[in-house]
């Protein structure tokens, strides 16, 4: 690319968190949404060049707290900090320059539907720098899209791809401006095993081939397993779990080991087995019955 | 029960005016946004293609908007002015009536409901399938890229649509009027020369102006904030809707008092008809 004009990571005031602690800090972070407590209290650091996979139930904030890590939301109290620099209380023009550093991997890929392959992977780019006709823009877009193998799609629309498809072209955007560091929101979720497997694949080439920091969030243990250096279980709100998969996969709280097996508590079952012997006995109330 | 009663109704007060705030503050940025890209040769492209969007594909159905205001007008007001003996001055009422009140306000509502809802059905649906989340997560800011285009384009070719607009009434009008209805034409002209200003005509194009920006900002706000689904989307392209022609009815309303205290100061005495 030629007239390249870097956007520069505005220099803030450095907070009471080195940015030697980790690439991303949450600093007691609470989130709430009207009544709703989603975070609560919640500390950690990301480990440069490693991937955390962050697990949990549905609902629990996942997601939420991932979003955190970006900016796309703000704490209700708590820090947040990027290489040492606080951005939870930055204007969302600084936040902009900030998340040219990151990428970020949406559930359902979030791809623009108007555009072409081609046309998504180089929005960044075309935000971000002065690029003309003779930048090099076609081997950027075919180079991001071989390393999610894809090159050849550059044409397509989204609406012509499969769920599978759609996150590798997702995952070559967020790519496109080489972050530091890429946040995925439940990369395999809708994808079938092999599907999800690619998905598992690309993350760990990601990581060892470019060095780049990853965040997972997923629910899916056998993805967690495979792609994590270190995984943090999180339960209404709060982190219960946090260490390596061996450590994960022999915690003795109950919460943890029901959720890496997959077993339905007790309370659930009772709830599920509500009414279930008239259920054998007729399958609709005899009213409604012709 | 009483306090239950007070306290729902205290609530949705609340709720009522967090919502007009918010949306007072996503108006604002978006105008702030649209000024800024003015000087941005890099939103040029996002500019053009919504001026084609909203102008160039609109430019059919506000036409045919306009030619029916004038006939409709035409025949609804010849039998009260023959009555008189007046039907000679039937151009003046028609072509007073179209560039100042139904040919700005009926273009306007034709739009919200043209691009205003396919506004808030494209940007709604940006959101729930996190769209609008990605361009901010790739360091961009939604409201410079996807609402002030919009804005922009709304709020410069609804003047010129309502000039489409008015043409046409004038020349539906005509039509019924000198070929339908047998007026002679040298009056018919000659009436309306005398009877609609540059003044009035002015007025409807500044109409205008407001309208594209009330249409598109309101459009553009709903589809950012619908709630999640299909159901969410469409409701939002609804509220949209009744939302601007509430609002363009109102401004209407309220420019019209403006505008005659103005004529009334700057040209005392004289009768606007």
């Amino acid at each position: 690319m030629t007239e390249k004009e870097l956007i520069n990571i505005p220099v803030f005031d450095n907070g009471p968190v080195s940015k030697d602690d980790g690439i991303i800090v949450i600093k007691n972070v609470t989130k709430k949404f009207g009544n709703l407590l989603v975070l609560d209290n919640i500390s950690m650091a990301i480990e440069p060049g490693k991937t955390t996979v962050i697990i949990g139930p549905s609902g629990c904030g996942k997601t939420v707290l991932i979003k955190h890590m970006i900016g796309l939301l703000r704490p209700t109290t708590g820090k947040v900090y990027f290489k040492g620099n606080r951005i939870d209380n930055i204007s969302e023009d600084e936040l902009g320059k900030v998340r040219t550093n990151y990428g970020f991997l949406f559930q359902g890929g979030a791809l623009f539907d108007s555009m072409s392959v081609k046309e998504n992977i180089l929005f960044p780019v075309k935000q971000h720098y002065k690029v003309n006709k003779n930048s090099g823009l076609d081997d950027l877009v075919k180079i991001k899209l071989a390393l999610v193998g894809m090159d050849g799609f550059q044409e397509y629309f989204p609406a012509n791809l499969s769920g599978g498809q759609k996150k590798r072209v997702a995952l070559a955007r967020a790519i496109a401006l080489n972050p530091e560091i890429i946040l995925y929101d439940e990369p395999t979720t809708g994808l079938d095993p092999i599907r999800s497997d690619i998905i598992n694949e690309l993350i760990l080439k990601l990581k060892n081939g470019l060095g780049l920091t990853s965040v997972v969030v997923t629910h899916d243990m056998k993805s967690a397993y495979k792609v994590a250096d270190r995984i943090i279980m999180l339960h209404h709100g709060k982190i219960i779990a946090d260490g390596d998969a061996d450590h994960i996969e022999n915690h003795s709280h109950p919460a943890v080991q029901q959720f890496i097996k997959g077993q339905v508590s007790e309370d659930d079952l009772a709830v599920i087995r509500m009414g279930g012997e008239e259920l054998k006995s007729q399958f609709l109330p005899e009213d409604f019955r012709q | 029960m009483v306090e239950s009663v007070l306290g729902s109704f205290g609530a949705k007060t609340i709720a009522d005016i967090n919502n007009i705030g918010r949306a007072a503050r996503f108006i604002w940025a978006g105008l702030v946004a649209s000024f800024r890209n003015l000087f941005h040769s890099k939103y040029y492209q996002l500019i053009w293609t919504q001026m084609y969007i909203i102008g160039v594909r609109s430019v059919s159905v506000i036409m045919v908007t306009g030619a029916f205001v004038g006939m409709t007008l035409a025949i609804q007001t010849h039998g009260t002015l023959a009555s008189v003996g007046m039907e000679e001055r039937l151009g003046v009422l028609i072509n007073i009536s179209v560039v100042k009140e139904f040919g700005p306000v009926l273009a306007a509502v034709m739009l919200a409901g043209r691009i205003g809802g396919a506004l808030t059905a494209e940007l709604g649906t940006m959101k729930v399938t996190e769209q609008i989340e990605a361009v901010r997560s790739m360091g961009t800011d939604p409201i410079r890229h996807l609402v002030a285009p919009r804005v922009l384009a709304c709020l410069l070719l609804t003047p010129i649509l309502i000039i489409y607009a008015d043409l046409l009434g004038i020349i539906g009008g005509y039509y019924m009027s000198v070929v339908q209805l047998g007026i002679n034409s040298r009056a018919y002209w000659t009436f309306s020369a005398t009877g609609v200003e540059f003044w009035d005509l002015s007025i409807g194009v500044i109409k205008g102006f407001f309208f594209g920006g009330v249409i598109a900002s309101i459009s553009c706000y709903k589809g950012f904030h619908c709630r999640e689904g299909a159901e969410g989307v469409g409701r939002a392209c609804t509220e949209a809707f009744v939302a601007s022609f509430i609002s363009i009815l109102a401004l209407n309303f309220a420019m019209g008092v403006i505008f005659k205290a103005i004529y009334n100061t700057l040209w005392p005495g004289v009768s606007l008809l």
